[in-house]
């Protein structure tokens, strides 16, 4: 091969780029979240929200839509941001990937669909995590609360799949007011990110001063005789609080943590409630039963000697009204009550 | 630049480059006993005329701001990719012999690992979409003038995720985008459906409203001309349709070195490489 080369006076030279003007920002701090406690929103809504006022303090940030924008809400950063928000039309595949293309520039990219519609894209984010990419995706209508639409359109795998990637941190706020916060430490934290949203409004729980940080939880129900813990995140964390109160009045005392971030996992504040509890946990997700925030939970404790019992979904679910899914495929307040009960005889 | 005004010791340099490529990528899968040196020798001579004409980089630092883009989308191609930087001066040509070590970062597909990989390819239809984002990024965001290359395979031209990003980069009017499509006709385990078939190449792409160009894929003069020619399309992306063969090289290899035509230039045969 190398009798191929033939002998001639060098005459290449390699053209190096036209220098241009090295662009420097500084991040400013997201404005307070705009929501109070008591009012109530879909925590779609306030990633929305969230991501707009995001967009006017961090000029890296882009946004990256598969036409759910007014779904998800990315329709008010892209209004007001239009040179930084793509629309890929019905084309999860590329949004992922075009993704990647610009944060491989810099650039802080949010590609947002629904939960259950960036599967197809997994393989691109498989490749992301491989890269060590700085892409945040979020998805949005997570699980049998979305209601009438149906399974096809339930992201009830997600959480399993991003996990499953090392160096993806998993965020699943269950209010406003820590959505809007998490959406800001997502786009300064370094590496992936998945945050998890869902569809139907609920209460805001946390004053716009509160404090998250990815890999921490809120202890939101205690006392100093708690029998068992309830972790939980998102619709079942509402569901989880009502079981307390019905617990509560019938004489059982137990803690809810919000474990608002999955991935890295707040394994202190999980050993220590367990501690409290006896060693006993109850974990309820609107996720598949095998990979989820349950599972989660057990990785982190499970050698620790804590008995950690899972709520989650364990059939293809249905349409119906939100709450009726909740309740019949049994992550809902009543099953919660039972299971607890069961768990304490 | 027309063919025509392009010095023939030019083309015999780039030339050289090529043949240089080609023997550096088979060296490196020889010793290392695996990967896929035939698909690194298809794309060759793109390789080289985009590396040592074509493009504006900095080969001591692959970040260089405002740098064109090169991603090898047809990431099994990595030797090759690997073997163009090293020729180019980021790193001793010894190291290529470190391919597919745990010591290395030479792994048998690309990862950002390395400084001149943006994103990790070899999971095919994904060099383009990837590009799109550069693409647009330049254009959009930043204004900047670089241009953005990725080299596909013809066998990954089949993926879904190929025809998504086509569209999209139509609809972007991605005129700083290039893709390259390395039509060797043949995959891992059998000729591509449409093998080498340029007409209804030329039709696909034309058809979604890309800058088709077909061209022979180791006529040097051919490239450059088709290159310059797609620096020069305005409001779509182009896309070079390189009708290439495995054995371009090798063929008159053989004819040089009658008996070698299974073996690898160190004589050492290891367990033998895969050919896709």
């Amino acid at each position: 091969m190398t009798s191929q080369l033939k002998p001639i006076s060098a005459s290449i030279r390699i053209e190096k780029p036209t220098a241009s003007a090295p662009s420097s920002f500084a991040a400013k701090p997201l404005p307070p979240s705009p929501y109070k406690q008591g009012d109530s929103a879909a925590t779609r809504e306030a990633f929305g929200v969230a991501f707009e006022a995001l967009g006017s303090v961090n000029p890296l940030v882009v946004g990256l839509d598969a036409d759910v924008k007014n779904s998800t809400y990315t329709d008010k950063f892209g209004k007001k941001f239009p040179d930084r928000f793509f629309e890929n039309f019905i084309a999860e595949q590329n949004m992922v990937g075009a993704a990647a293309g610009l944060a491989a520039c810099g650039k802080i990219p949010f590609a947002a669909t629904f939960a259950c519609f960036l599967t197809r894209a997994y393989d691109f984010i498989r490749m992301a995590a491989i890269s060590q990419s700085n892409i945040k995706l979020v998805g949005t209508h997570v699980g049998v609360s979305i209601g009438e639409d149906g399974p096809s359109q339930m992201g009830l795998e997600d959480i399993a799949m991003m996990a499953a990637q090392p160096g993806v941190a998993v965020l699943y706020p269950s209010d406003a007011t820590s959505t809007y916060r998490l959406v800001e430490l997502a786009a300064n934290h370094k590496g992936m990110v998945y945050l998890r949203a869902g569809r139907p409004k609920s209460p805001v729980l946390y004053g716009p001063e509160e404090q998250f940080q990815i890999g921490g939880s809120k202890l939101v129900r205690q006392s100093a005789s708690d029998a068992l813990t309830i972790v939980a995140a998102g619709v079942t964390l509402f569901e989880a609080l009502k079981a307390h109160d019905q617990l509560k009045a019938a004489g059982i005392s137990v803690r809810v943590i919000d474990l608002y971030s999955i991935v890295p996992i707040d394994r202190a504040t999980l050993i220590d409630s367990a501690r409290v509890t006896q060693g006993r946990i109850l974990t309820v997700e609107d996720h598949y039963a095998h990979g989820g925030l349950g599972d989660a939970v057990l990785s982190a404790v499970g050698s620790e000697g804590i008995r950690v019992h899972k709520l989650a979904i364990r059939a293809i679910p249905h349409s119906g009204k939100p709450e009726e899914l909740v309740d019949h495929f049994g992550i809902g307040a009543r099953s919660i009550v039972e299971a607890a009960k069961q768990i304490l005889k | 630049m027309a063919g025509s005004t392009i010095p023939s010791e030019f083309v015999t340099e780039l030339h050289n480059r090529a043949t240089q490529l080609r023997i550096d990528s088979v060296r490196a899968t020889s010793e290392a006993g695996s990967g896929h040196p035939s698909s690194c020798c298809s794309a060759a001579d793109i390789v080289a005329t985009l590396f040592f004409s074509v493009m504006h980089y900095d080969p001591k630092n692959p970040k260089a701001p405002n740098s064109d883009r090169f991603i090898l989308s047809k990431g099994h191609a990595a030797p090759l990719l690997y073997a163009a930087w090293a020729e180019a001066g980021l790193f001793p040509k010894g190291d290529l012999l470190k391919l597919r070590t745990l010591a290395s970062d030479l792994e048998g597909h690309p990862t950002p690992r390395l400084s001149f990989v943006d994103m990790a390819t070899g999971s095919l239809g994904q060099g383009l979409p990837v590009g799109i984002g550069i693409a647009l990024n330049a254009k959009y965001i930043d204004k900047l003038d670089h241009r953005t290359y990725v080299l596909m395979g013809d066998g990954e031209s089949v993926e879904g995720s190929v025809w998504e990003a086509v569209e999209a980069a139509r609809h972007h009017q991605l005129d700083n985008l290039c893709v390259i499509v390395d039509i060797n006709r043949l995959g891992q385990s059998d000729p591509t459906m449409l093998q080498h078939d340029m007409e209804a190449y030329h039709s696909r792409w034309s058809g979604f409203g890309w800058h088709a160009i077909v061209v022979d894929g180791h006529d040097l003069d051919a490239l450059l001309t088709a290159f310059d020619e797609a620096s020069h399309v305005k409001g779509k992306p182009t896309v070079l349709l390189a009708k290439t063969l495995r054995d371009e090289a090798s063929r008159s290899w053989k004819t040089t070195r009658t008996g070698m035509e299974n073996q690898f230039p160190r004589g050492k045969r290891r367990r033998k490489p895969s050919m896709n």
